[in-house]
């Protein structure tokens, strides 16, 4: 039985799949990499399970880890979620630990000999969207590579790229998840943190399309990776596609459309007060053109579509989604009985 | 203000209730019938949704039925299903004719299909009026946007002269402009029928007598007219006979330009015969 060493262990996302692959009897060992010590690590007791407490930045440990653990556990996958998520945070560490930790990684992992497989979690962030660019981003879509770009986005960027530039050229099978926004709290969701007023502004006179990711669905995606004989860059959209302005209503706020001019200071003021993690100058372009990952990619090579909804307050806990039939069409609803968008 | 108090405040506009006073239960009945791939909030993939449609349907619906009076002719070289591209002439100051079109197609086609006009890309730059066209369907004319609807089997509507087209001088009316070729490279790529469409009377409803250059949202100008309003000119909508792109090309001919400029020189002439053929019917009879 193969195993798998997950970095980033002790975030919501990774617990989620750390948990996830315990209860999946055809993993083997599993070495959950975090921030926190031993003791403060919120993971639970498991014979499968190994805990080591690193920080990424630290070059000497992550050599230590793999030719030490890994290599006796005889991992076979590394699965890469350890970025930074607070945008409020920059500077060189905060590069180090995005950047420098994963090209590491990726090199220590091509020397390994028991691995085989390296699964990266990058972002639909990294994508650069404008007016001339697609609402429908496919992997081929340009990246921001824009020096104007916050270092939230930059670190990004040039993380994916680093992955990116070994596929092919090593014997790792590597595999680049650019996953839509997980709307979840912990996971550095700047939209989660943007909800978070019961008022939110938003651009006068636009409303763009955005696609929402469950945990649930990120997690699945991250497990399909690491099982598939794939390799490339996937994305990963999440079920939930509707506009910005739907999004504020369904999680129970309340649009307010201002001049673009005045988010900025608004929300940078937002950010001295409450120390809230939103920054605007991360999201002023996908606040005013829409961008919705296509997944065709990663239905067709990793079996992945996106089943779980967000839940929404008020609405419950969504059912599963069925998969989706060839037809894309769906039955028509007359306009007067429509009125819910539950499934 | 209470967050709630705010909610309710902004949702007392609502395109359905709008679109169920104005638009009759016929009209509405088809767009209930649209082909939409909803993702579960009522909108797909580009933001369309089909109470917006309703609502462009009722804003359209007395231009269309009173003011242009559009007459169409050739709706049954409409493909009724799959990947399809309306290839049309490009006049009138603001684009009344894509609107006229679209609200004919939506009327004429069986089952009904809203085809997917294509916006030039400072359009979607513009406050408003990009969310209001999203809304009823329209796309920014970027190149993957486009390969996604033809993929997802949607009905394109474009320009191929684009702004140099709608942006003409009233002299140069009738008169085809530079015909770009991207619609015919799409289609030979997705082996989509091209129908030539061609607008007659909306030349003459705006005459267009200064542009202004404008450093808003990328607009390539401001447009000057003769009047506020368009004129009540006659509308008349020719659709051809569709060119059958699969049969006659493969698909990796789209990479071939003497292949490409071919097929965009063919639609480009049906239109002008289109054009012709519509002009020497109508005559002088241009409100008529």
């Amino acid at each position: 039985m193969s195993g798998v060493l997950v970095t980033g262990a002790t975030a919501p996302i990774g617990m989620a799949l750390v948990r996830s692959l315990l209860d999946d009897g055809s993993v083997g060992p599993i070495i959950a990499v975090g921030g926190e010590s031993a003791s403060r690590a919120p993971l639970w007791r498991h014979p499968r399970l190994t805990y080591v407490p690193l920080d990424l930045a630290d070059a000497r440990g992550l050599r230590q880890l793999l030719f030490g653990p890994a290599l006796e556990k005889r991992v076979e996958t590394i699965v890469h979620l350890g970025l930074h998520a607070a945008a409020t945070q920059v500077g060189p560490r905060i590069h180090r630990l995005n950047v420098d930790s994963t090209r590491l990684l990726l090199r220590l992992a091509e020397r390994h000999s028991t691995i085989r497989r390296f699964v990266f979690r990058s972002f639909g962030e990294v994508y650069r969207m404008d007016a001339a660019q697609p609402h429908i981003l496919r992997e081929d879509q340009p990246l921001n590579l824009s020096v104007h770009a916050p270092q939230w986005i930059r670190d990004r960027v040039e993380a994916d790229l680093t992955v990116c530039t070994r596929m092919g050229l090593s014997r790792l099978k590597i595999i680049d998840l650019r996953f839509a926004e997980i709307f979840a709290p912990g996971v550095g969701s700047q939209l989660y943190d943007y909800l978070a007023s019961r008022i939110c502004f938003r651009p006068l006179g636009y409303d763009p399309m955005m696609n929402l990711l469950t945990l649930a669905d990120a997690v699945r995606a991250i497990e399909l990776a690491q099982r598939r004989n794939a390799q490339g860059i996937f994305n990963i959209p999440g079920a939930d596609v509707l506009p910005l302005s739907g999004a504020i209503r369904k999680w129970g706020r309340a649009p307010v459309p201002v001049p673009g001019l005045l988010l900025g200071p608004l929300y940078r003021l937002r950010t001295l007060v409450l120390g809230t993690d939103f920054r605007y100058d991360l999201n002023h372009w996908r606040f005013h053109f829409s961008g919705v990952l296509d997944g065709r990619r990663a239905l067709e090579e990793l079996g992945y579509e996106p089943l779980h909804r967000v839940a929404w307050p008020g609405e419950g806990e969504p059912p599963p989604l069925q998969r989706r039939p060839e037809s894309a069409a769906e039955p028509a609803m007359p306009l007067g009985a429509r009125g819910s968008s539950r499934p | 203000m209470h967050a709630g108090a705010l909610a309710a405040h902004e949702q007392w506009f609502s395109p359905r209730r709008v679109a169920r006073t104005l638009v009759p239960p016929g009209l509405l009945r088809r767009i209930d019938a649209l082909r939409h791939d909803d993702r579960g909030h009522g909108y797909d993939r580009f933001g369309m949704h089909r109470d917006w449609v309703a609502l462009a349907a009722a804003l359209t619906r007395s231009l269309y039925e009173h003011w242009f009076r559009v007459t169409a002719i050739g709706v049954e070289h409409i493909p009724r299903s799959g990947p399809a591209i309306l290839a049309a002439n490009h006049s009138g100051t603001l684009p009344f004719d894509a609107m006229m079109i679209w609200a004919d197609v939506l009327r004429h086609t069986d089952p009904p299909r809203a085809p997917r006009a294509v916006l030039d890309h400072f359009v979607t730059k513009l406050p408003f009026f990009s969310t209001v066209f999203t809304r009823a369907g329209a796309v920014g004319g970027s190149r993957g946007n486009l390969h996604a609807l033809l993929d997802d089997g949607e009905l394109i509507l474009l320009f191929p002269e684009g702004v140099p087209g709608i942006g003409k001088d009233f002299r140069e009316r009738y008169r085809l402009q530079l015909w770009r070729v991207g619609h015919a490279e799409l289609a030979i790529h997705h082996g989509a029928p091209i129908v030539p469409v061609a607008v007659v009377g909306a030349e003459e409803q705006m005459p267009q007598i200064a542009r202004l250059k404008t450093p808003l949202f990328g607009a390539p100008y401001l447009p000057i007219a003769l009047t506020p309003f368009p004129l009540p000119v006659h509308y008349r909508i020719y659709y051809g006979e569709p060119i059958p792109v699969a049969e006659r090309y493969h698909p990796g001919e789209s990479d071939v330009p003497a292949a490409v400029e071919e097929l965009a020189q063919e639609v480009c002439d049906r239109v002008r015969a289109l054009l012709e053929l519509g002009l020497a019917s109508r005559g002088e009879a241009i409100f008529r």
